[in-house]
């Protein structure tokens, strides 16, 4: 496909008429695998620049939630010419609100953009007990686990849920990253988490760094 | 404790803020949560928002450390309601906390019929999907209603009770009676509820000029919920703001702050001041905030205080920016320091309230002896030397206040009028009216009350 580029800025962009033409048109001669593995490439490069201009304070939240829209809608269109089992994963992530917690706003931000971003995401919904986190490591064996939360209460839970995964002699096998409204460096070395953010975009790099893509 | 006598300097602590004078010291709104009091009495959380045992001595135990002038209380959301109906919008965490969930009350191809009369499509459409239980058959749904409106009323009249006595017996400062409301602006009403946040998100881009449309359409509704019975300037409506900050600038400009400006000078032109809470970081809209009528409250979660102090300070009432994390992480005479960092900035020339950036929602969120420790601070170490005189204000010629709109009529056959009910009813005993009228607009006061609760 010649229109790589475009496909990138169009969702850098977040200009959705233009990114939906040129996919249509591109699954309408029916392209190859290898294609399509492209196409979704130049997509997930327009995420990167929509999470480097949320970094800039050119986008807001509100943008980088339209730019996950616009991605499952990409990736709907763009699925069958591949099948699921071909898409290649960097990494994955066991992912949820801790317990006491039921935003998911941030989550969900964070889940799209790191599926962007080429990894596999467990998502365990809000308001997860600390068991849940460490069945589901137990099951899947992630590379990275998120804790999520808003409310200043969060950071109990999440602190809770790092030493059940601990006490479950799972922790030596993750990484833990701690995301939303409330955390901070000294929340952060309470809990016993390996990173902090508040911010989606600055989440997506610190995990991309750990598994060195 | 001469009770009557700190009531009274408290009284003129905040009076003389409202009225544009520099206060004897720096009064303090500090909020306590009631799930924050329950927590520190010991009390079960969940289960004594149900059954309210305990309560009244769990407020009182909360009174002894709070330190705040301004009664510190605010409403809880009440459990059995909320379970009568069903609540997708509300609903109570593993933890206890009550607390709102991503919702979406109304789809996107419903917007018309919203613009339409939002009032009417909220109680039609919107309300028995957020609360499933009132999708029901009219009979059904009119008893579901009914025992919903009992529980309400039960709860709030307990916490009246509550309220009256703790002023009486602490001293705090209220406003006067009717004079309190609370709404949000047409904006985060759209969102909160209807469309949630990822739908408003996806309607920014995708249909900006319905968003538009429905902001303009449902004002007169937000204007009739924060508008309260006997409007002051000692009391107040609380607008706690939202999604300003999550949009880009552009779009804040086009979509929220039309209707956000419009009713919040609809207010002030009926002699009743707003308090904002600007929810996370509003230092990209200061100069907006800038525009709004004259001593507005306003108090900060993020940002910088020296900045908001020079460009807001002398028009507007400012609170908030204290980290309450810090009362968890750091020392005591740190707690100490980061207060008096915060009022050397802030409390020169007045026109200043203490406040925390939030409340501490759970116990667990604050270190109590620190909290302590710094409103003790405030109140020992915060006189004025220039008390009682004119704080600095806006240079009037360069101020220009906005031009309120005409004031929209809300209008719905769910929400009538003495007159409009009367029409059509000739059998009312004409020597009675005036009381009749009066008993029926309070329940029809009341009803509205509780709807508008309920999102």
């Amino acid at each position: 496909m010649e229109n790589l580029k475009a496909v990138t800025q169009a969702m850098g962009n977040l200009d959705e008429a233009k990114l939906m033409n040129i996919i249509n048109d591109f699954v309408s001669k029916n392209p190859a695998k290898g294609e399509v593995l492209e196409v979704i490439k130049a997509c997930q490069d327009g995420m990167a620049i929509v999470g480097k201009l949320y970094e800039e304070d050119e986008y807001f939240v509100s943008d980088l939630v339209f730019s996950g829209e616009l991605m499952t809608e990409a990736i709907n269109i763009l699925k069958p010419f591949i099948g699921d089992t071909s898409m290649v994963k960097v990494g994955s992530i066991v992912l949820g609100t801790v317990h006491g917690d039921m935003h998911d706003i941030g989550k969900n931000i964070f889940k799209s953009m790191v599926e962007a971003a080429g990894f596999k995401v467990y998502d365990l919904g809000i308001d997860q007990p600390a068991s849940a986190f460490v069945e589901k490591v137990k099951e899947v064996k992630p590379d990275i686990v998120g804790l999520s939360g808003v409310l200043t209460l969060a950071l109990e839970s999440m602190k809770d849920t790092v030493a059940e995964i601990k006490e479950a002699g799972l922790r030596g096998n993750v990484k833990i990253i701690i995301g939303g409204n409330p955390v901070t460096k000294e929340a952060c070395e309470r809990i016993g988490a390996d990173a902090f953010t508040t911010s989606a975009a600055e989440g997506v790099r610190i995990c991309q760094k750990w598994i060195k893509v | 404790m001469n009770v009557h006598r700190v009531q009274q300097e408290r009284k003129q602590l905040f009076e003389a803020v409202y009225n544009g004078i520099i206060p004897r010291r720096v009064p303090i709104m500090a909020n306590l949560p009631i799930e924050f009091c329950i927590q520190y009495a010991g009390l079960p959380l969940a289960e004594t928002q149900w059954t309210l045992d305990g309560i009244e001595d769990a407020l009182d135990k909360a009174c002894k450390i709070v330190g705040s002038d301004y009664y510190p209380f605010g409403f809880m959301r009440f459990p059995a309601p909320l379970q009568i109906l069903g609540s997708r919008g509300f609903v109570m965490g593993s933890n206890g906390f009550i607390q709102h969930p991503e919702v979406t009350g109304m789809e996107v191809d419903e917007y018309d019929d919203f613009i339409k009369n939002p009032y009417d499509c909220i109680l039609e459409k919107i309300l028995p999907r957020l609360y499933p239980e009132l999708d029901a058959d009219p009979v059904t749904r009119s008893l579901i209603f009914a025992k919903a409106f009992k529980a309400h009323y039960d709860y709030q009249e307990f916490f009246m009770k509550i309220e009256a006595k703790m002023v009486q017996k602490y001293g705090f400062y209220t406003a006067p009676k009717g004079s309190l409301a609370a709404v949000t602006v047409p904006f985060d009403f759209l969102a909160d509820f209807l469309r949630g946040f990822k739908g408003i998100s996806m309607d920014v881009r995708r249909c900006p000029q319905k968003i538009l449309e429905a902001c303009e359409a449902v004002l007169p509704l937000q204007i009739k919920k924060g508008m309260p019975k006997r409007p002051s300037k000692y009391g107040q409506t609380f607008i706690p703001l939202h999604m300003g900050p999550y949009l880009r600038t552009s779009d804040f400009e086009k979509l929220y702050w039309p209707t956000f400006s419009k009713m919040v000078q609809i207010f002030s032109d009926a002699g009743q001041p707003c308090r904002l809470f600007c929810e996370h970081d509003w230092m990209r809209y200061l100069d907006y905030l800038q525009e709004l009528p004259e001593n507005t409250r306003l108090h900060f979660e993020y940002g910088d205080p020296k900045l908001v102090k020079e460009k807001l300070g002398k028009k507007h009432i400012i609170s908030g920016f204290y980290p309450l994390t810090y009362l968890k992480t750091a020392t005591k005479q740190q707690c100490i320091d980061k207060a008096k960092e915060l009022i050397d900035v802030l409390a020169p020339g007045g026109k200043y309230v203490f406040a925390f950036d939030k409340s501490p929602v759970s116990l667990d969120s604050v270190d109590i002896n620190n909290y302590i420790a710094v409103l003790e601070y405030i109140v020992q170490n915060t006189e004025y030397a220039s008390a009682g005189e004119l704080a600095p204000a806006v240079d009037k010629t360069v101020d220009k206040p906005a031009v309120t709109k005409e004031i929209p009529i809300f209008k719905s056959k769910y929400c009538r009028t003495w007159e409009e009910y009367k029409k059509g009813r000739p059998a009312i005993i004409a020597g009675l009216e005036h009381v009749i009228a009066s008993k029926m607009q309070n329940y029809e006061d009341m009803l509205f009350d509780m709807i508008s609760r309920l999102m």
